[in-house]
């Protein structure tokens, strides 16, 4: 495919996740998000970087739709979600957007394979066998499939989690800190494969860490301190956000 | 859903095995309590004497209030003896035998009564009688003339009789006569009884048409035997042929019902027990469902919470739970319904062996308690496996996975507030006790128990956090280790803390008010019947059915007597209004005559006994107050045998308690009791040794008379089965409680392996973790303790001001310190055993894969 003919594609879709002013405030008033815009096209990886407490992960809470925000407008894939209820946002949720999350977050009484079809079994939907296939043989689990989570090691049940966010074909994955529990040679080859989800699957990444190296792997970096996005790097390297985030520490 | 709810399921048996065991023993006893309502209702009696009958009419002998249920009428009702010849006369109908039923007894050689049937004071028959006997194997011939008699063959075997034989035989009360046994009849699966020739048998009775007295003319009943086939035709004919009159044509399984009216009224006891006991049955076990539940879905908050995560919607969650919790009680329901059933065999046999129910009332054996159970359980647990993940479902997904790791982070404000309105509504409801000294209203006071402990079991987490805290904050810096963790585990998590907590508590609640409400109860009654009886001697005649005429007389005579009277017990309905609604009370009624006053003192506060004459009656004061009854009043009155009657109010007394709501005048109730013979009779003498052997004497000369003393045997040997019976509800229901707490204990202490191991881990000592749990213990033991004590205390305290005119009830003394003990240990013993188990894992490997 011709990157004139993508751009067409992607022209003619809504962009993954478009924000206009969302902000949120906690009770309390500890303002978390002030007023953020942003929008992820189809088929790109960012990252969201950021000192502790910058509102990263408040920001992906909302953008993904498992937080509201207290004002302003998320769409996921064109759809509004702020104003749904708790339940509506869920089915949106897990029609449209994946998770992996630091902790794997796996259910330790299923096997890999009930975990992997469960956001699937629990919208009533029937898995794609091929593309499961497809996933867990690029991933290297299809021998691991009938295990449990607590007889994997990390990187695998990382592996697994990123399975699971991607077996209802969602429109956009959010990774929150995927690498933060992973030793080294994990964590590089859970970056290869979002890399990789992105550039040959054509699949949409947000990816939440403050891991200068993890967020070069994407294409773009967003750098967020108070709330607020303070800087956006195209095709960042890691001592380029290092810096940054150094330098927002000092501040 | 199911497929997921079976894998989560299966990861959780311990947890599980909490909700196994509260459903298992909660179906027992609701199956238990709804074998008996059904028992109850639709029992059937033997046909006895009567299975040789194809068709029986009898009358009416039950009460049937608006909108209750039939109240049983013990007093045999009489139907018309010019109805025999007039069914007879029916086409279909080969034989037709008006049935009467007297006091009857055989003597030995010695004078001593030989129990011919079961009920002595209806075993005397007419000979036609036996015509209505099934399978019944006559040796001899009939008797005819006053002087001759049949006589059952076991009991001839026993008393050495055999026909031709002269046996002595007392009959309605007259003075025992000699008379020729003519025949041996051999029933089986009839009461047996002594069968006079018929007109013998109405002229001592008082029966005969034309004869004086207030039951002349009449028959108990109308056996009808019909020609092969024409059962069915007879019957239809007979209930054309006495429409309108009120009287009932029973066939088939049915006529058992005929028999004896006294079996009617326990199968109204039984129906009495059952709603009795389904109350507290019902509240406890949803209580302890509910509970166990709890414990397994608070244990599942993190996989729920990353079910939310990963985008299960709260209904979901909801469902998921519930699903789980349904497949577990699925498994438990099916054993618990068939042990439901045994352990209703078991209590029959209890109160057969109690003397409470006939041992012929057999029980019915169906379907409906299964599925009353089936519904009741599977309604209760969804609900409240629901209502346990509705606060994990309905949070946030980001929140869901944060907090899960602990506690929800305030116990909800709705929660708490209920419960503290529950237990304010408790203490409202153990006011009654003040306001009616009844029996029923001294019930009020368990159920105002155990609704506060459900209100504890609320608002429990608030209170537990609370007093947590200002422990915590009290403590000195240096206290130990252990200690200090201790408290701030019980301050963290108040809400699992309270889940165990409360479930004890409730069972010390339950313990003292239910057992101590008895007591309480019992030491009130007896204290109004010991002041009020002046009588020392009491005289029966168990085995003549009654006490023989001229017995007064001659005990009037002994020296050393300075008065005798009759006394005898029925059963009356009193109709009345309540807040402007017909209501109707069935009540156990006393039957004096005016001299009773030199034998008994109700407390008579208005009016006097002595103006028991013709169609009066005394009423307790409380009966008085609630009912419009005071002197001079009349009241309208359902007698033992239905016959409604108007009678005048002459006096009003205080021992209701003890003598019960009303007093029948002897000359009101004459006729309308099954023997007509004076029960018993009560003797007060000078008090001298001499007058009690002179009356000793007299009881010995005379036979089947008995002497008792009225004094009450210390043992409690002679409290009134329904004691028992209650005290055996405590146990079992005690048993259940502590099945579950123990379990729930268990279950909550197994959750703990991973907190157990990060502490191991930061370097705190298999020692120093034992003893931090058995500090913990500690604090549930004496938190249930002290929250129990003060919830009962308020009931209890009104209960014996109500009764007893002391703010503390009457109980044994052992009761308190065994209560606490229970508690101690239970709480020791399921939270040790479960820690030193959990101490053997590795720390890593529990964390891994806690």
């Amino acid at each position: 495919m011709s990157t004139a003919a993508l751009t067409a594609v992607t022209a003619r879709r809504a962009p993954a996740i478009a924000l206009d002013r969302v902000a949120r405030t906690y009770p309390g008033g500890v303002r978390a998000l002030d007023e953020v815009s942003l929008t992820v096209e189809h088929g790109t990886f960012l990252a969201v970087m950021g000192p502790s407490g910058s509102g990263k992960s408040t920001l992906m809470h909302c953008a993904a739709g498992l937080d509201s925000p207290t004002s302003g407008s998320v769409r996921i894939d064109g759809q509004e979600i702020s104003g749904l209820n708790e339940t509506r946002r869920t089915e949106l949720r897990r029609e449209r957007v994946g998770f992996v999350f630091q902790a794997y977050n796996l259910i330790p009484s299923l096997s890999v394979e009930d975990n992997v079809t469960l956001p699937l079994r629990l919208a009533g939907r029937r898995p794609d066998r091929d593309w499961l296939r497809t996933l867990t043989e690029r991933v290297g689990l299809a021998d691991r499939l009938s295990h449990r989570p607590a007889e994997l090691s990390g990187g695998q049940q990382q592996r697994a989690a990123v399975v699971r966010a991607l077996a209802a074909k969602p429109a956009v994955v959010f990774a929150d800190e995927p690498t933060g529990a992973l030793d080294l040679r994990s964590a590089h080859q859970v970056l290869d494969l979002l890399r990789a989800l992105v550039d040959d699957l054509g699949q949409t990444v947000v990816m939440v860490t403050h891991d200068p190296a993890a967020a070069a792997r994407a294409h773009r970096a967003l750098v967020m301190a108070d709330g607020r996005v303070v800087e956006a790097l195209e095709r960042p390297t890691a001592p380029q956000l290092a810096q940054r985030l150094v330098a927002l520490g000092e501040r | 859903m199911l497929h997921l709810a079976l894998r989560m399921a299966a990861h959780r048996i311990t947890a599980l095995l909490a909700v196994a065991c509260a459903v298992l023993g909660g179906a027992a006893l609701i199956t238990t309590t709804g074998v008996l309502a059904e028992s109850g209702l639709r029992s059937q009696l033997p046909p006895g004497r009567l299975a040789g009958a194809d068709v029986v009419v009898a009358a009416e002998q039950e009460f049937h209030p608006s909108g209750d249920l039939p109240i049983a009428l013990p007093e045999r009702a009489t139907v018309p003896a010019r109805l025999v010849d007039r069914l007879a006369a029916l086409p279909g109908v080969t034989a037709a035998v008006g049935d009467i039923g007297f006091p009857a007894a055989l003597l030995d050689g010695h004078g001593r009564p030989v129990p011919v049937a079961q009920d002595p004071a209806t075993a005397g028959h007419g000979w036609s009688s036996t015509r209505l006997l099934s399978g019944a194997r006559v040796e001899g011939r009939a008797p005819s003339g006053a002087k001759t008699v049949a006589v059952d063959a076991a009991a001839a075997d026993a008393a050495g009789l055999a026909v031709g034989d002269r046996v002595r035989v007392v009959a309605d009360g007259r003075p025992a006569a000699a008379y020729r046994v003519s025949a041996l009849v051999d029933a089986p699966g009839a009461d047996g009884g002594v069968w006079f020739a018929d007109g013998t048998a109405a002229a001592l009775a008082g029966r005969s048409t034309g004869g004086e007295g207030p039951r002349a003319g009449t028959v108990d009943l109308v056996g009808l035997r019909a020609a092969d086939g024409a059962g069915e035709r007879v019957a239809d004919a007979v209930r054309a042929e006495v429409a309108g009159t009120g009287l009932r044509v029973t066939t088939g399984a049915d006529r058992g019902e005929a028999v004896a009216p006294g079996v009617g009224s326990a199968r109204s006891l039984l129906i009495l027990l059952a709603g009795s006991l389904g109350g507290i049955v019902l509240l406890i076990t949803g209580f302890v469902v509910a509970g166990a539940l709890g414990v397994t879905i608070a244990g599942q908050r993190r996989d729920l919470a990353l079910m939310r995560a990963v985008g299960a919607t709260p209904r979901q969650i909801r469902r998921l739970a519930a699903a789980q919790s349904t497949v577990v009680a699925a498994l438990a329901l099916v054993p618990g319904v068939a042990v439901g059933y045994l352990l209703a065999g078991r209590f029959r046999e209890l109160l057969a062996d109690r003397d409470v129910l006939p041992s012929e009332l057999p029980l019915t054996v169906g379907p409906l308690p299964a599925l009353a159970t089936l519904l009741l359980v599977a309604a209760a647990v969804q609900l409240s496996a629901r209502c346990a993940a509705w606060r994990t479902s309905r949070m946030p997904a980001t929140e869901a996975v944060a907090e899960s790791r602990s506690e929800p982070r305030t116990p909800s404000r709705a929660r708490t507030t209920a419960g503290l309105l529950l237990i304010l509504g408790a203490c409202a409801l153990s006011v009654v006790p003040l306001l009616s000294r009844t029996v029923l209203g001294a019930s009020v006071t368990s159920v105002a128990g155990i609704v506060a402990a459900i209100g504890l079991a609320m608002s429990g987490p608030a209170l537990v956090r609370s007093a947590g805290e200002a422990v915590v904050r009290r403590l000195r810096p240096g206290a130990a280790a252990p200690t200090w963790l201790a408290l701030s585990n019980v301050r963290a998590y108040a809400l699992r803390l309270s889940g165990v907590v409360s479930p004890l508590a409730m069972g010390v609640v339950f313990v003292l008010t239910y057992t101590l409400t008895q007591t309480t109860v019992l030491a009130a009654t007896s204290d109004d019947t010991r002041t009020g009886t002046l009588a020392q001697y009491e005289l029966t005649a168990p085995a003549l059915g009654g006490l023989p005429d001229g017995t007064l007389s001659a005990v009037r005579d002994v020296p050393g007597v300075r008065a005798a009277a009759p006394a005898g017990t029925t059963t009356v309905v009193w109709e009345y209004d309540e807040l402007g609604e017909p209501a109707a009370e069935s009540a156990s009624a006393m039957i004096l005559a005016p001299d009773a006053r030199g034998v008994v003192d109700l407390g008579v506060t208005d009016g006097g006994l002595d103006r028991l004459t013709g169609a009066t009656v005394a009423v307790s004061a409380e009966a008085a107050r609630t009912r419009d009854a005071g002197l001079g009043k009349r009241v309208r009155l359902v007698l033992g045998d239905g016959a409604r009657v108007d009678a005048r109010v002459v006096a009003v007394y205080d021992r209701g308690l003890g003598f019960g709501p009303v007093v029948l005048s002897r000359e009101l109730a004459a006729g309308h009791t099954t023997t007509g013979l004076d029960q018993r009779a009560l003797v007060r003498t000078d008090g001298t040794r001499e007058a009690g052997r002179a009356l000793a004497a007299l009881a010995a000369d005379r036979p089947g008379l008995a002497v008792a003393s009225t004094a009450q045997d210390a043992t409690g040997a002679d409290a009134p089965p329904e004691v028992w019976v209650n005290l055996a509800v405590v146990v079992v229901l005690l048993g259940y409680l502590l099945l579950s707490i123990a379990n729930k204990l268990v279950a909550a202490t197994a959750q703990r392996r991973a907190e157990i191991a990060a502490l191991r881990l930061v370097g705190t000592t298999p020692r120093q973790v034992r003893a931090m749990m058995r500090r913990e213990a500690a604090v549930i033991a004496a938190a249930a303790l002290v929250s129990g004590l003060l919830l009962s205390a308020v009931p209890l305290a009104l209960l014996g001001q109500g009764f007893l005119g002391h703010p503390w009830p009457a109980g044994p003394s052992w009761l308190l310190p065994a209560v606490a003990a229970t508690v101690a240990l239970t709480s020791y013993l399921t939270i040790e055993l479960p820690t030193r188990h959990a101490l053997r894992t590795p720390p890593a490997d529990a964390l891994r894969t806690g």
